[in-house]
């Protein structure tokens, strides 16, 4: 298989940045997952998807709004009503899924390029996010594994908490570079590590 | 002003698009009545209070909503999934 | 030591001097000062020139309500005017610049706008530079050209010109208690909630916490009130539950409370931290507000009541007390309350000489009287000041008798001082309140205004609700030691001599409004607070009117012979100061704005290509090279499509996966033409009208499937196009089982074109046939390029045999490199927009130029996409009389018969005049046709088809050019499609 090149590639230094009176209290990265695949159920099919993700992934999803569920190597998360967005490190789940999800269930739309996914990790994880996104990222209001859907002005993100000082972001692949640019400069003052 | 979307729960204003009147209904699309049409299109009730009208979430789940908001107060009176006020 | 600087006391730290200029002058002063206390310590008196009279004034507050003293801070090549000098944190190598002043502070020249007086009163620009009924100069022009002089003298700082190369950021915050405001009201409440658990943001404006407890003398449970702030701040500091903003002005309270506060991050600092902004813009939503805001000290108007060395009583002792800078060495104050006892007190202890205590009250308390005899000098009550003296700085204050609102004939007495502090009373800083909530509330007791019943969820405390003394802020827990003094003042806001004094009595010190202008404008009929206000720009300088509001309208109220509750206040309106617009634009400014780019950006960059910005997204216009000029580029480039093979990239297209079992009935009743008949791996062009028969959007859609359809917009209308759907698919037919996704990022786009763009193809293209027979016009077909998956549709836009390239936008490098490998023999080309679009003008194509939003199908000759099988979007409006009238502009082509280029926007007419009067459409595209060897356009025209072959011309006054055209069909090159179909 041909990489998927990442479009953050040359703006991707890896190692320590910013203030470093602290150490690095965020760390960045690029996930680079294989699969990033939205499902859409019909009205009154959901808990059918649903199924449909455990079947594939293991991972179980309740039906709340935003429910989400992680395992080492996938994640799955509801982001809009009825949709969901399956992540996983290896390539090709846009067609297992797209074998097990018949028309009259809902639909399969692969989005493996054309979304980047970028993991925000540390102890100002909340802190660097706040300075985007007007959400409540504290623990009791984002628990873990739980997602949002929302927009930094014209960068549309999907935002899954992953670990109580971990989130990974899901943004548009044409508007990743200059999001990873801004999400650098603004995680300068905490100090912080490109892995 | 925030909006209690009903899959997100209470948003920021700047996440939404205004998506116009609610109060409109489209005329059948095989109906030639150039009056029915020309209300759809152009007129809007614009009240002093209470006023239905859709919201796009669009910095968010993108789901249209059918809001009731005050024009005096920008109080939101209720929310509801649009899909399902169009029923 | 400087010449006013105490010994000891305050909260300054004198082993740490500070060097700061001001107007270039080499000062001095200590960490803890503000730069308005190291210029009193320093023995500055005049620190900038009025607005309007250009007269000396000096330090008048001692905080954010500051109207004279603003200064220029200058850091590096930047200029930040207007900035009290009461808020600027002294920091070694600040440099500042007084304001106003021409050519310097001590010699000013504007100054002699003083000695003319009476001629500069309120509306009097207005008035005088009215133009005359006609003529060049009539009405406002003459006003516009008189403006830009009068601006000129009258004024505030000067603007930099260099762009601002600090950085700006936002931040979001939620809680559960905002406290706005830390003085002893502020804390109470922050630690109250603070031990209930609650999460709490505390914002103090000031650099320290602890408001008047920082510089008054109360003691609380037995201990100095400094000690008690900080015990309460360390006890705060540690809770994880707390989150503490100095510097932090809450300016604006908005619905469902939401409150716009600046951090001033490091506006004290010569540099800022690595990654640290200047300032941060805050937006927080609290669920509960407690407002502990405060009040402000107000003057008291009187003639001469500007000199340098009058300052507001408690302002003069915070001085003292926090600053340990004595305003003068001969104080008197002046009153109509007790508060400025207090003050008195607090002088005399930092070690100034209490001249006289003037109070207009006949009798006042026994606390006042014992504070009066601690501080020593002669206490005159039912006195007034009604004169003062002295050029740079005060010299001498002459008294009078003071009984029942009016000043007494008889002698007066004179006082050799250098410094008079002056109340008039406190007013609570209700402006947030006012903000959220009714209108306020006069008291006649204290004489001033208190917060409104609120429309929002907060609640105040402390002086915000008129109670002022400390042990109220505090509650009833700790014991207080204070004077037990009164605050209610009497009601007297001016004192008017009744000798003729010469003697100005100010009331906006900023914005050089007097007393007497209050007085004109209720004469002249502007009695409302509203037009008071609009007409003496009372209380719109940068302080907003914080200390002249209510003795404003306490003038006028007296002028009208109404009360105060009857007269109102002007409703207070955002920002409470000033927010810089930096710190609003924050992450929208300079580089931190979004961009958007494609896959293949990098390639074209390094390939020499100047970029367009095409809203977010950045596209080659053309590629460079050696020395050629936009047109050579694009000729070249577009010369070589129509000989050989071009590629560009496309990927900027929208794209929108349309999926589900009803997706073709959707896409039916969304395009005016037919999609459910559409074959499965083919595609067709569509056009979209809106409701009212407007053209929308035009692109292609390729059927992938039985349910399954991608969609391309227009790279302008992608956004606007989803949420089209997206709206028609909830709101009108929420029957139909679509799904919309934008998938605009998830492929990579080249369009190959040109004679030879089958043979490039051909030699790259695996696992399918791309010949007439497996690929025909508008057939898709799947393979691979170099390993990675492709899917590529023949559709042209150039007018050549064309095919577009989609990959998976992770591949699309990889592609595009393939294809240049494989178009090396045909000596293949980028090509950027520019030549696009040439070679779209010369085919006739539309864009947005042309769909912009007010023509309909008819008028682009696209009638032909118009179903009559089925209802669309727009197909009920679309017949209406006004869109099918005879005079709309329509489609055309365009020819320079001058030779020269034509451009767009440039007006077309049927005779040569100076204006291009009688318009009959204008040019909407443009470029060289190097297929015509000729300056075309395509251009909307009244008559469209029916004016081919007519001669007319182009009118274009804004860039003057002028000349003759022919107006042709806009299908300018090819026009049967042979080489399409090749």
């Amino acid at each position: 298989m041909v990489e998927i090149v990442s479009p953050l590639e040359p703006a991707y230094r890896r190692g320590a940045h910013g203030n470093r009176d602290g150490g690095s209290r965020i760390t960045l990265s690029e996930t680079q997952p294989g699969s990033i695949v939205q499902l859409a159920a019909w009205p009154g099919r959901e808990d059918a998807m649903r199924a449909v993700v455990k079947t594939v992934t293991g991972l179980a999803l309740d039906g709340a709004p935003g429910a989400g569920a992680v395992d080492e190597s996938s994640a799955a998360f509801g982001f809009a009503p009825g949709r969901w967005l399956v992540v996983d490190q290896a390539e090709g789940a846009g067609q297992t899924f797209r074998e097990k999800v018949s028309a009259d269930l809902g639909t399969v739309c692969d989005l493996s390029h054309g979304r980047t996914a970028i993991a925000v990790e540390g102890e100002k994880a909340e802190r660097l996010l706040s300075k985007f996104y007007a959400l409540d990222f504290s623990l009791a209001a984002f628990p873990v594994a739980s997602a949002k859907s929302t927009a930094h002005h014209d960068v549309f993100t999907l935002i899954q908490r992953t670990g109580a000082d971990r989130f990974d972001l899901y943004v548009y692949r044409s508007f990743a570079r200059s999001f990873w640019h801004l999400l650098c400069a603004s995680a300068e003052e905490f100090g912080y590590t490109v892995e | 002003m925030l909006i209690a979307c009903p899959y997100c729960g209470p948003r920021d204003l700047s996440e939404f698009t205004y998506q116009g009147d609610a109060n409109r209904t489209r005329p059948n699309p095989m109906s030639n009545d150039q009056s029915a049409w020309n209300a759809y299109v152009y007129e809007r009730v614009n009240p002093a209070g209470d006023h239905r009208e859709f919201w796009q979430h669009s910095g968010g789940c993108r789901a249209h909503l059918a809001v009731i908001r005050s024009t005096l107060t920008h109080e939101i009176k209720s929310v509801a999934f649009a899909r399902e006020a169009a029923k | 030591m400087s010449p006013r600087r105490a010994h000891n006391g305050g909260r300054i730290d004198r082993s740490t001097t500070l060097r700061f200029t001001f107007d270039g002058t080499a000062m001095t002063g200590h960490a803890g000062d503000t730069l308005a206390s190291a210029l009193l310590a320093n023995g500055i008196s005049v620190v900038g020139r009025s607005f309007k009279y250009h007269r000396p004034r000096g330090v008048f507050s001692a905080g954010i309500e500051e109207p004279n003293a603003l200064v220029t801070v200058i850091k590096g090549k930047l200029r930040e005017p207007n900035i009290p000098a009461t808020q600027v944190e002294l920091y070694d190598g600040l440099a500042v610049e007084s304001q106003n002043r021409f050519p310097s502070l001590s010699l000013d020249i504007g100054a002699a706008n003083g000695l003319a007086g009476n001629l500069f009163a309120a509306g009097f620009y207005y008035k005088t530079f009215m133009g005359p009924v006609a003529g060049p100069l009539k009405g406002t022009r003459f006003w516009m050209l008189c403006e830009h002089f009068i601006r000129r003298a009258a004024g505030l700082g000067r603007a930099g010109h260099e762009p601002d190369t600090d950085r700006y950021e936002k931040m979001y915050g939620f809680c559960d208690l905002l406290v706005v405001g830390s003085g002893p009201a502020g804390l109470t409440a922050a630690r109250r909630a603070a031990a209930e658990g609650k999460r709490v943001f505390l914002a103090e404006q000031e650099p320290e916490f602890g408001g008047t407890l920082r510089w008054k003398s109360a003691a609380i449970d037995g201990r100095p009130a400094a000690d008690w702030v900080a015990a309460t701040l360390a006890e705060l500091r540690a809770l994880p539950n707390v989150t503490l903003l100095p510097r932090t002005t809450v300016w604006g309270y908005y619905d469902d409370n939401a409150l716009g506060a600046l951090d001033r991050v490091a506006d004290h600092k010569a540099h800022a931290a690595i990654g640290e902004p200047r300032q941060r813009h805050w937006t927080i939503r609290a669920k509960d507000v407690v407002l502990a805001t405060g009040a402000f000290e107000r003057p008291i108007v009187f003639p001469g009541n500007d000199r340098p060395g009058i300052m507001l009583a408690a302002a003069a002792a915070r001085y003292a007390a926090e600053y340990g800078v004595l305003p003068g060495e001969r104080i008197a104050v002046f009153a109509n309350n007790d508060s400025a006892y207090e003050s008195a007190l607090a002088l005399k202890d930092a070690g100034a000489e209490i001249a006289a205590i003037i109070d207009v009250r006949a009798g006042v308390s026994v606390a006042a009287r014992e504070l009066a005899r601690e501080a020593g000098g002669e206490l005159l009550l039912g006195y007034a000041v009604t004169s003062t003296s002295g050029a740079r700085r005060l010299r001498e204050i002459e008294v009078q008798a003071f009984a029942d609102g009016k000043v007494k004939e008889g002698a007066t007495r004179a006082f050799a001082v250098d410094c008079l502090a002056v109340s008039g009373g406190w007013s609570p800083a209700i402006h947030l309140a006012s903000q959220a909530g009714h209108a306020p509330q006069w008291d006649e007791a204290l004489q001033a205004f208190l917060p409104p019943a609120p429309t929002q969820s907060w609640t105040g405390a402390g002086a915000f609700t008129g109670a002022f003394s400390t042990s109220a802020a505090l509650g009833d827990d700790l014991a207080v030691n204070e004077p037990e003094i009164e605050y209610e003042p009497a009601p007297v806001f001016e004192i008017r001599p009744t000798a003729k004094k010469t003697g100005k009595a100010f009331v906006d010190l900023q914005h050089d409004v007097t007393a007497s202008d209050i007085r004109l404008a209720h004469r002249e009929g502007f009695q409302s607070v509203e037009h008071l206000k609009r007409y003496t720009t009372l209380g719109m300088a940068t302080d907003q009117g914080k200390s002249s509001n209510v003795p404003g309208l306490a003038i006028m109220a007296a002028a009208r012979g109404l009360p105060i509750l009857e007269v109102g206040t002007t409703r207070f309106r955002p920002p409470f100061s000033a927010v810089s617009l930096g710190a609003l634009a924050a992450d929208r400014h300079a580089h931190f704005k979004p961009e958007r780019l494609t896959p293949m950006h990098d390639w074209h960059v390094a390939r020499g290509a100047r970029m367009y910005a095409a809203g977010l997204w950045y596209r080659p216009m053309i590629y460079g090279t050696g020395g050629e000029t936009v047109e050579q580029a694009y000729v070249r480039e577009a010369k070589a499509v129509r000989a050989s093979v071009g590629i560009v990239d496309v990927s900027t297209l929208g794209k929108i996966a349309v999926q589900g079992p009803d997706a073709a009935e959707f896409l039916d009743r969304v395009y005016t033409n037919m999609f459910s008949t559409l074959p499965v791996d083919k595609a067709r062009y569509g056009l979209m009208l809106r409701e009212e028969g407007i053209a929308f959007d035009d692109g292609t859609t390729w059927r992938l499937g039985e349910h399954d359809f991608l969609m391309t917009t227009t790279t302008a209308n992608a956004g606007k196009v989803m949420q089209h759907l997206e709206y028609y698919l909830d709101c009108v037919w929420p029957d139909l089982r679509v799904h919309v996704t934008s998938v605009t990022d998830e492929w990579a786009g080249a369009a190959v074109a040109g004679p030879n763009a089958r043979h490039v193809l051909e030699a790259c293209v695996e696992g399918t046939g791309v010949d007439h027979d497996a690929l025909p016009f508008m057939g898709i077909v799947r393979g691979e390029i170099a390993g990675a998956p492709v899917m590529i549709c023949r559709l042209s836009f150039s007018g050549e045999l064309a095919y577009e390239v989609y990959c998976g936008a992770g591949h699309g490098q990889h592609v595009w490199d393939a294809l240049m490998n494989a178009g090396q023999a045909f000596d293949i080309v980028p090509y950027g927009l520019e030549a696009l679009g040439t070679l779209r003008i010369e085919k006739g194509h539309v864009t947005g130029a042309e769909i912009d939003g007010r023509t309909s199908p008819r008028d682009l000759y696209l009638d032909w996409m118009l179903s009559k099988k089925k209802p669309y979007i727009g197909s009920a409006m679309v017949d209406r009389e006004g869109l099918v009238a005879s005079d709309r502009v329509r489609l055309v082509g365009v020819i320079a018969l001058d030779d020269r280029p034509l451009q767009g926007g440039a007006h077309i007419v049927e005779r040569l005049g100076e204006e291009p009067r009688g318009s009959i459409g204008h040019i909407t595209g443009f470029c060289f046709s190097p297929a015509l060897g000729k300056y075309i356009a395509l251009a909307l025209v009244k008559g469209g088809k029916a004016r081919h072959g007519q001669r007319a011309f182009v009118s274009d006054p804004v860039r003057n050019r002028y000349g003759p055209v022919e107006i042709v069909s806009h299908h300018f090159f090819d026009p049967e499609g042979s080489r399409m179909h090749g």
